[in-house]
């Protein structure tokens, strides 16, 4: 019954360590793993244990699992995988990844 | 306005990005890069006229049962930050145009995206949803940051990103709690369940935290002066008009529905505000470039704006959301014409302008009109919004609105010192130096530009006559405050919301 917390527990505890870091890469991983986290916690929304699959007319609703969670689940993956793919380019440009270093553009400091 | 039609806001912006996404055409994209935020404000206002009539209107999209259909549902409040927000995207877009920005491929179809983005997220009446709309609106702007501004745009795109993310997952989790709390996420089955149901309150709360660092609440503001600078002057009007102004839609949305407007957690949401609004007003006088300078005044802004839902009275609200359209457009107009000043003189550092006062009347006066409102000076919108709060202030008890009213008067103080440093570096001093164009730029301590440089009637028109719509905010101020109490109303009023979503 506690492996859920606990697996969400140090998820957020390795993201939060990861966030803190200066690396770009480190911090991308770190976010992975928080979102990891809250996925469980949505997951944890609905009911844990094993249930029937949702499907109208065929299963039972009371035997049935909540599709619900599930669904937000699935959206927010595809939205952190698109986010994630996008942080990676911007670990990947200038000479390397700190988040103290500006990448340059090429254009003038002044403006 | 049928309900179903709602959905429009929504798929008309997003069309609109895909069609300009493939297609190039000079005449296309100008047309359809100004026409569809001026259809969503023009669509903004049929619905306040609708709901003249009908307070609220609701949908659930694919024709579900109420309570598991994705409900679109609209109020005066809704309605109001829809036609707004669409005037100001209508503003930005055609800066763009003169600035050339709109030429960036893909510009104006993220600048659609964004809008989609926004007005989704205004009519959701489901705490999930929101959180879908608010990323479809992040979306676009992960890659906006990253494509114009300055040499810092792709610094401050990944602090931007990161923290956008961040505060994203932690708004989930929200949500997560709350479904597990509730069993529903949908806003009218929330209704009043955050003052009697304590885990609701907790999950509840997780999501006001996420919203009030994307609404860059003072202590949480850091990441916003530093990211939104970086950025171009129409990317920053944009973002200041839509990201953080939604999140503060959600904040009072949520609170007024969820919490049902309890009064045990206001004291804290007071202290917010009121340090929001000094530090805020006071952090611009350390900034040594003009939209660096504003941004502090935008986290100032974010004070006043929730003042109004910590009264949580039905005049505190109505003053909360005069304040936030009118900040809304005081803040793109400034923002706009600070980028005029940037782009035509290629800097918007104090040290190497000066005298503008008498090179650019027009833009001068304008400036002078949109700081006015800023600080709280008739004859503006922000002299009505200031006073509205104050108003509102009164009805507190005399401990709190003395303290308070001392913060407000404290605060715009602090404004218009820091508003005042800026004049005087910017527009007086002597005339800017005109030297050749191959001696401009390099050596320091000059404010020279080259000679007969003016700043292009494209640039100068979109802030001016945001400037102009806030002085008609002055002088329409009376229908506006009613329209302002009648979203307040309907805030407090949960009762016709639930009806209409779920009969």
């Amino acid at each position: 019954v506690s492996v859920l917390p606990l697996t969400v527990a140090v998820l957020v505890t390795g993201g939060v360590y990861l966030l803190c870091q200066v690396s770009m890469i480190r911090i991308v991983f770190g976010i992975t793993l928080l979102s990891h986290a809250a996925n469980l916690v949505l997951l944890a929304a609905g009911v844990s244990a094993w249930r029937a699959e949702p499907i109208a007319d065929r299963v039972d609703a009371a035997a049935a699992a909540d599709p619900l969670p599930q669904a937000f689940v699935l959206t927010a993956i595809v939205i952190t995988l698109a986010v994630t793919v996008f942080m990676l380019a911007l670990a990947a440009i200038g000479n390397d990844d700190s988040t103290q270093h500006m990448p340059e553009t090429g254009q003038d400091h002044e403006r | 306005m049928s309900p179903p039609l709602l959905a429009l806001f929504v798929v008309v912006p997003l069309a609109g990005a895909a069609l300009l996404a493939l297609v190039h055409q000079r005449i296309v994209v100008t047309t359809l890069h100004l026409a569809v935020p001026a259809l969503s404000a023009a669509g903004g206002v049929l619905l306040l006229l609708a709901h003249v009539g009908s307070p609220v209107l609701a949908h659930g999209v694919g024709g579900f049962v109420p309570g598991v259909a994705i409900p679109l549902v609209s109020d005066t409040f809704s309605a109001l930050m829809i036609t707004v927000t669409s005037l100001v995207t209508l503003a930005c877009a055609a800066f763009s145009l003169g600035s050339g920005e709109a030429w960036l491929r893909f510009f104006p179809s993220l600048t659609l995206m964004l809008l989609a983005g926004v007005n989704g997220a205004f009519l959701t009446g489901d705490l999930f949803n929101l959180f879908v709309f608010i990323e479809v609106m992040l979306l676009p702007s992960y890659a906006l940051i990253a494509m114009t501004g300055s040499w810092r745009r792709l610094g401050v795109g990944r602090l931007f990103v990161v923290i956008n993310l961040l505060t994203s997952t932690l708004f989930l989790i929200g949500v997560g709690l709350v479904y597990g709390a509730a069993g529903t996420v949908n806003l009218a089955a929330l209704a009043g369940l955050g003052r009697d149901d304590v885990r609701v309150a907790a999950g509840a709360s997780v999501v006001l935290l996420a919203l009030a660092v994307k609404a860059a609440v003072v202590p949480m503001h850091g990441w916003l002066p530093r990211a939104y600078p970086g950025t171009s002057a129409t990317v920053m009007a944009l973002f200041s008009a839509l990201h953080t102004k939604v999140a503060i839609y959600a904040v009072y949305r949520i609170y007024s529905m969820v919490y049902d407007n309890a009064g045990r957690w206001l004291p804290l949401l007071l202290v917010l505000v009121a340090v929001s609004m000094v530090v805020g007003a006071y952090s611009s006088l350390g900034e040594r470039s003009i939209r660096r300078s504003l941004s502090f005044q935008m986290v100032a802004g974010v004070g006043y704006i929730l003042l109004g839902l910590a009264l949580s009275t039905t005049l505190g609200l109505a003053a909360g959301l005069f304040y936030m359209l009118h900040h809304i457009v005081v803040m793109g107009a400034l923002l706009l014409m600070a980028g005029a000043i940037e782009i035509t003189y290629g800097t918007g550092r104090f040290t190497r302008l000066t005298g503008l006062m008498r090179r650019e009347r027009i833009l001068a006066a304008a400036f002078a009109l949109g700081l006015f409102s800023l600080i709280g000076l008739p004859p503006s919108s922000g002299f009505l919004a200031k006073v509205g709060v104050v108003r509102a202030l009164f009805d507190a008890g005399p401990a709190t609105a003395t303290a308070l009213v001392a913060t407000v008067v404290l605060a715009s103080l602090g404004t218009l010192v820091a508003m005042q440093k800026l004049w005087s570096e910017v527009f007086w001093g002597p005339p800017m130096e005109e030297l050749p164009p191959e001696e401009l730029g390099h050596h320091d301590g000059h404010r020279a530009c080259a000679p007969g440089t003016r700043v292009r009637a494209s640039l100068l028109t979109p802030g001016v006559l945001l400037v102009v719509v806030s002085l008609i905010g002055f002088v329409a101020g009376g229908p506006l405050w009613e329209l302002c109490i009648r979203a307040a109303e309907g805030l407090q009023d949960s009762g016709t919301y639930v009806t209409e979503v779920l009969p």
